[in-house]
């Protein structure tokens, strides 16, 4: 009898010590955030609550600079995730099909190739572009003789943005679509090509259903991470030109723990608007992609 | 699950044989060229830029200003990474380079051994709630992490981590993706084995250590490689909870510094401060890329 008692705590060694991790650095976060958002605090002393001001004053006090950074910064967010997350979905998958070529060498090469910029943290690779199309410098102006600076000029400051998002960003998905792709099996190929299935064909009806767990799995989590987008637009234009690529993650951060005193309720009432506007298109998007392929 | 593995396995004979069988579909040369295109064209684009940002590490500062865009050195020179070496004052960045190796290298360590472990009790220990718990978990955490970003900031503060490493190395620990991962992976292994184990008498720490541990090594390094380079790009947090010049790690430190050198007046140096951010997680993808595509299979195990 003993014997089982002790079977019995085994469990607490091995899965209790993340549980606690998790509490103290997920839980209690999340529902602080959400507290907090409901309060008046400056991250020093004790927030003071205040109901629903915070967020009255974002939706609907349109006098209010905060009113108009939302909108602002939800604005410019949502066309980055626009931009972006197409373009992070179908490169990739490109690569992928491209690489399952039974003919194709150099693979791994090419992998690697295409894997190493997500290696590059954000500010480092930001300084290399902000170089390679500097207006004097750089290819911008003597490749292909434009004569605008690109970070201070539109549409130029969001093609910069997109495009090293999308260099620092392929590899990743490239990496899951072609480890669920080599799991398809090779039979299922065959048979379609004795059939005569061309290689659109056998890419739409074998390829695409095959990966379909993989598929709204990186589309939803690519989206969800381009919506905490904040390291491209701070490195590359610093929100400019006039404020039309300050995303809403620059104007939290700036908020809470910029100059001057701290906002962080009014900041936390953004936090949890933004967590919310995630969660509804997550939940869209796995609803509507599962209902789809059934 | 036994199944797939199985059918795994059997696929490289017949995948042998067919080879060997002479097929001359025109269908297959032409999609053959159109992937070359596409792929030697992308991998051009991808490449140019950190080429670019190694050679002109190596220029003077006369010549990037004056000779305009050049892949290029007409003459290659060191003086740039002797500055950058020399420079312990304003921008340390051997210091920051040395503050990153320690947290990525620690954050990677526990992550490790986290995952390892709580996987092993998800997948292999019979316990009430085991899978409600888990999944529990695993909803939470698809909560967008915004929120908890500002408490988290005051939570590291009680802890008196603020401008310390421990900032950056022990909340990462608490996330549920690599644990899926690994979760997911354990799941592929047949039970037979630690099943046996169990009735010679081993008891679940001996089990884990030698008989699951050595099998899931490919999961755990990818893993490992994600939690560096995830760690020592971390951009966003580094930024908040770091504010000591001598504590923070290179992400943190190559924002002051596109400050500190403002306007392209130091060129070369700002390159060579960004390649040497790049090295190590380079280096680690070397070696940790062969495991890749055995490890992420996401359609395993949920289709079972």
């Amino acid at each position: 009898m003993p014997m089982k008692k002790k079977l019995n705590l085994a469990p607490a060694f091995f899965v209790g010590p993340h549980v606690i991790l998790f509490a103290v650095f997920i839980l209690l976060p999340t529902f602080y955030g959400i507290y907090a958002s409901f309060t008046k605090w400056n991250l020093m002393n004790e927030p003071v609550w205040v109901g629903l001001d915070n967020y009255k004053t974002i939706l609907f006090d349109s006098g209010s600079t905060f009113h108009t950074q939302f909108n602002n910064g939800l604005k410019n967010t949502f066309i980055f995730v626009l931009l972006s997350v197409p373009l992070l979905i179908v490169i990739p998958l490109l690569v992928a099909v491209a690489l399952e070529h039974k003919k194709v060498k150099g693979k791994s090469l090419i992998q690697s190739i295409i894997y190493v910029p997500g290696l590059i943290s954000i500010s480092a690779g930001a300084l290399i572009w902000l170089l390679l199309f500097n207006k004097q410098l750089g290819m911008a102006g003597n490749v292909f003789g434009s004569d605008v600076s690109w970070p201070a000029n539109q549409p130029y400051a969001w093609i910069l943005i997109i495009i090293i998002t999308i260099w620092g960003g392929v590899g990743g998905n490239m990496i899951i679509y072609r480890a669920s792709i080599s799991g398809v099996s090779q039979d299922l190929y065959e048979s379609a090509e004795m059939d005569g299935a061309g290689t659109i064909r056998r890419f739409t009806s074998i390829t695409l259903p095959s990966i379909r767990f993989p598929l709204i799995y990186t589309f939803v989590m690519t989206t969800a991470g381009a919506f905490n987008v904040f390291g491209q637009p701070l490195m590359m234009t610093d929100g400019g030109p006039r404020q039309s690529t300050h995303v809403l993650m620059m104007y939290i951060r700036q908020l809470a723990f910029g100059n001057g005193e701290s906002i962080a309720g009014m900041a936390s009432a953004m936090a949890v608007l933004l967590g919310l506007v995630i969660l509804v298109i997550s939940a869209l998007q796995y609803y509507v992609m599962n209902r789809n392929a059934a | 699950m036994s199944n797939q593995v199985a059918q795994q396995y059997d696929k490289r004979p017949r995948i042998k044989e067919q080879d060997t069988v002479k097929r001359k579909s025109p269908g297959i040369s032409i999609s053959k060229y159109i992937s070359y295109l596409f792929l030697i064209v992308l991998c051009i684009i991808w490449i140019i830029p950190v080429v670019f940002g190694i050679t002109t590490s190596f220029r003077s500062q006369s010549e990037v200003v004056s000779s305009g865009f050049r892949l290029f050195p007409k003459e290659w020179i060191f003086d740039n990474y002797v500055s950058i070496l020399e420079n312990t004052s304003t921008a340390p960045i051997l210091r920051w380079l040395m503050n990153s190796l320690f947290i990525a290298t620690m954050h990677t360590l526990l992550v490790v051994v986290v995952i390892s472990i709580t996987g092993y009790g998800y997948s292999r220990m019979k316990f009430k709630g085991r899978d409600t718990l888990f999944f529990t978990l695993l909803g939470i955490s698809f909560f967008p992490g915004v929120v908890n970003l500002i408490p988290s900031y005051k939570i590291i503060d009680a802890l008196g981590w603020v401008n310390t490493s421990w900032a950056m190395i022990i909340p990462g620990l608490a996330g549920m993706g690599n644990i899926f991962l690994v979760r997911q992976f354990m799941n592929g292994i047949p039970k037979d084995l630690d099943e046996s184990a169990h009735v010679d008498g081993a008891g679940h720490f001996r089990i884990y250590f030698s008989i699951i541990l050595p099998l899931i090594k490919p999961v755990l390094i990818v893993c490992a490689l994600f939690s560096f380079t995830g760690s020592w790009n971390d951009f966003l947090w580094p930024v908040i909870v770091f504010t000591d010049v001598d504590k923070m790690p290179v992400t943190a430190g190559l924002l002051l510094l596109q400050d500190i050198y403002g306007n392209y007046r130091m060129i070369g140096q700002l390159m060579g401060s960004a390649v040497l951010a790049i090295i190590p997680t380079l280096l680690l993808f070397l070696f940790a890329q062969k495991y890749f595509v055995q490890s992420i299979n996401l359609n395993s195990g949920i289709k079972g």
